[in-house]
């Protein structure tokens, strides 16, 4: 393979010459590149936002399932946990798929509402989650230690131990509100194992973690079975443990973590797409039609300046060059800057965005990847290209005699 | 003349017992999209069953079509629903071991007679019946908050694009008011005070603004369909996505408009408190 040329030292000197003359045209007019460079700061650092927020979600979501552990879950319809039907027989569905070759371990999961008696006598609403069918639990304890098989422990996240100011080995009393079972169950005493981390914590809810045959106790049932869903550890190959799961139980839904996203991608999660496409694209469009007009105006500012450079034996190409150069100096650097203008601006646009109800706190909407930097680099490279097309084109044609003689006479 | 009436008689006997089935088979709506997917029109008989097999069917009549109230939360969905009368659906869901009467609902909705009482209703419910939990649509309607935040979203994006396009708006006046120093040095030089040649740039810059919102307004108008029309397309949604209102509207001219006459103010500020004599020197 023949190796690529290096470029020559007169191309290289021509470049560099372009480019120290673009600079001094810029410092001449230090208000107008200023402002130039500025405003490309500001709409690159929406155009990185929007880069960022594209991905965002998908990637944060997808980083929260895999931290969880479980690669599978297993539902009663085509909707995703916790949108669709009981599984009535969960705990009989979780002991018959864990028999499967292709599945590590699974466990039921399942959700009601319930409330905590504060000791002035109010009431705080909890998420009340049962986990049943197995040891591995999907939160992680912060403080004291996991709830006991047997017996009515919970472990309660942060928010609900700083409300409450609860410790491990408090006692709390528990009032649950169940679709099936009782109707009206009575308060049940529940003794606090631990302080939790649930991986859907939502900033200011308070979350409650059990195990299913508590929870069925909350709920005034001696035994329940149903489940909202069930996770599934497979031995290394999801696809082929979900397949098997289908096979075994066709009336169930299993769903890979990738399965799983790509159902939210086409759900909720293409507004953000849609809108980072659009905006986008609006952002890029104004930015090509300012640094366009300003790059215009100014070399008509300069006509008679260029033809003189031209009349001096700067040749046609190296006229075209500086302008090319100058948009990419103002573009460049507007670029440069708008890479920690845009992480702030994420920053404070995640912010807003995560004041939505039912936002887990380690969601995020925009999340740095490496490929979002090089298409915020191409893009602006593209950008000023093609803004400089038609100033390039002013210079390359321009009349060096004609522009002259107006200049002298005009 | 017997066996004719015979004959009618039979045939209103059976048109009795049609039409008698016709109306005691329970109806349903479907919606516009299941109904384009499947082929299915009003009058259809159908079955419906809860599992796949299909077995425990119930037959049910296409009463009517219907366009799912556009639902922003299940934007990308399409909406495969239909509609049945409650204890038809309870008819159809309820297993064995539930004796009829004893099913549960997922919720109740309740008019009041006094929607201002909605919020000591719903705590007296709670505090008298511990197992349900009553709330107000106003506390419900968690996606109300959602469309609170979006909004919030969309005008802090706003914002940021303000600020670049005020940014690149000063950039241009500058370098236009420049352009026109020698004139602007001459109507010094022949006696016109800064002031007046100050008002002439305000309501320059006035004009040109306001040509520009007008533009901008006339733009988003046409935008607005074509983004629209898109969307509703792409989704099978009858969702509006962008709606340009006359308050949306007075917003944006409201902006615009003094934020173009600031900037060629601002501009040509520097410019003015120049000797003529500096201005016209070439």
């Amino acid at each position: 393979m023949k190796p690529s040329a290096p470029l020559s030292p007169t191309v290289l000197s021509t470049t560099r010459g372009a480019f120290a003359f673009a600079w001094r045209s810029l410092v001449r007019q230090p208000a107008r590149a200023t402002l130039g460079i500025l405003g490309v700061a500001a709409v690159g650092a929406l155009l990185f936002d929007m880069l960022l927020l594209s991905e965002g979600l998908v990637i944060s979501m997808r980083d929260l399932l895999d931290r969880m552990g479980f690669e599978i879950r297993v539902t009663a319809t085509d909707q995703l946990p916790g949108q669709g039907q009981d599984i009535l027989d969960g705990a009989d569905a979780a002991s018959s798929i864990a028999t499967l070759p292709s599945v590590r371990s699974v466990i039921t999961m399942r959700t009601e509402d319930a409330t905590i008696e504060r000791p002035d006598g109010s009431e705080l609403r909890t998420s009340l989650l049962g986990v049943g069918g197995g040891s591995r639990r999907p939160w992680t304890v912060i403080r004291g230690r996991e709830v006991a098989d047997t017996g009515l422990e919970v472990v309660v996240n942060d928010c609900t131990a700083t409300r409450l100011k609860l410790e491990p080995d408090a006692t709390i009393t528990l009032r649950a509100t169940c679709a099936r079972g009782a109707e009206a169950p009575p308060p049940v005493s529940f003794r606090v194992a631990g302080i939790a981390e649930f991986p859907f914590d939502t900033p200011g809810s308070s979350e409650t973690g059990t195990t299913a045959a508590a929870l069925a106790a909350a709920c005034g049932a001696d035994v329940d079975r149903s489940a909202d869903f069930l996770v599934v550890t497979s031995t290394g190959d999801p696809d082929k443990a979900a397949a098997e799961i289908a096979a075994l139980r066709p009336d169930l839904r299993p769903f890979t973590n990738e399965q799983a996203l790509s159902q939210m991608e086409r759900g909720g999660f293409t507004y953000f797409r849609q809108i980072s496409t659009v905006l986008t694209t609006v952002t890029l469009s104004f930015a090509l039609l300012l640094i366009s007009v300003l790059l215009t105006v100014s070399v008509n500012q300069r006509l008679g300046e260029v033809a003189a450079l031209r009349a001096l034996g700067f040749s046609r190409r190296r006229v075209v060059l500086d302008v090319l150069s100058e948009s990419a100096l103002i573009v460049g650097i507007g670029g440069m800057l708008s890479l920690p203008l845009g992480a702030l601006l994420a920053v404070w646009l995640d912010q807003i965005l995560k004041g939505m109800p039912g936002i887990p706190t380690s969601l995020h909407f925009f999340v740095f990847q490496p490929q979002a930097l090089w298409m915020h680099g191409a893009l602006l490279a593209a950008t000023a290209i093609l803004a400089a097309l038609y100033p390039m084109r002013i210079v390359a044609r321009l009349p060096i005699a004609a522009t002259l003689r107006n200049e002298v006479t005009g | 003349m017997k066996h004719l009436i015979f004959v009618i008689a039979l045939a209103g006997a059976f048109c009795g017992v049609w039409l008698h089935a016709q109306e005691s088979t329970p109806t349903i709506l479907v919606s516009r999209q299941l109904a384009a997917q499947e082929g299915l029109n009003v009058g259809d008989a159908v079955e419906l069953a809860t599992d796949e097999r299909g077995g425990k069917s119930v037959a049910f009549r296409i009463a009517g079509i219907y366009e799912p109230t556009p639902d922003p939360m299940r934007l990308g969905a399409v909406p495969r629903e239909v509609r049945l009368h409650l204890p038809d659906l309870l008819a159809l869901t309820r297993d064995e071991s539930t004796p009829e009467g004893t099913e549960h609902v997922e919720a109740i909705n309740v008019a009041l007679a006094n929607p201002e009482d909605a919020s000591a209703f719903a705590a007296e419910l709670n505090a008298k019946m511990p197992g349900i939990l009553a709330r107000t649509t106003s506390g419900a309607a968690g996606s109300g908050t959602t469309f609170v935040v979006l909004e919030r979203f969309h005008l802090a994006i706003a914002a940021v694009t303000i600020l670049a396009s005020t940014v690149f708006l000063l950039a241009l006046t500058i370098m236009l008011v420049d352009e026109r120093r020698e004139a602007v040095g001459m109507l010094r030089l022949i006696g016109l005070p800064a002031r007046r040649i100050l008002v002439q740039v305000l309501l320059e810059g006035l004009l040109i603004a306001s040509c520009g919102a007008v533009f901008g307004l006339v733009l988003a108008r046409g935008s607005e369909y074509l983004i629209n029309a898109f969307f509703q397309w792409r989704y099978d949604t009858a969702l509006v996505f962008v709606r340009v209102t006359p308050s949306v509207a007075a917003v944006c001219v409201a902006i615009a408009v003094p934020l173009g006459a600031v900037a060629t103010v601002a501009a040509s500020w520097a410019l003015l408190r120049r000797s003529g004599l500096r201005l016209a020197r070439r």
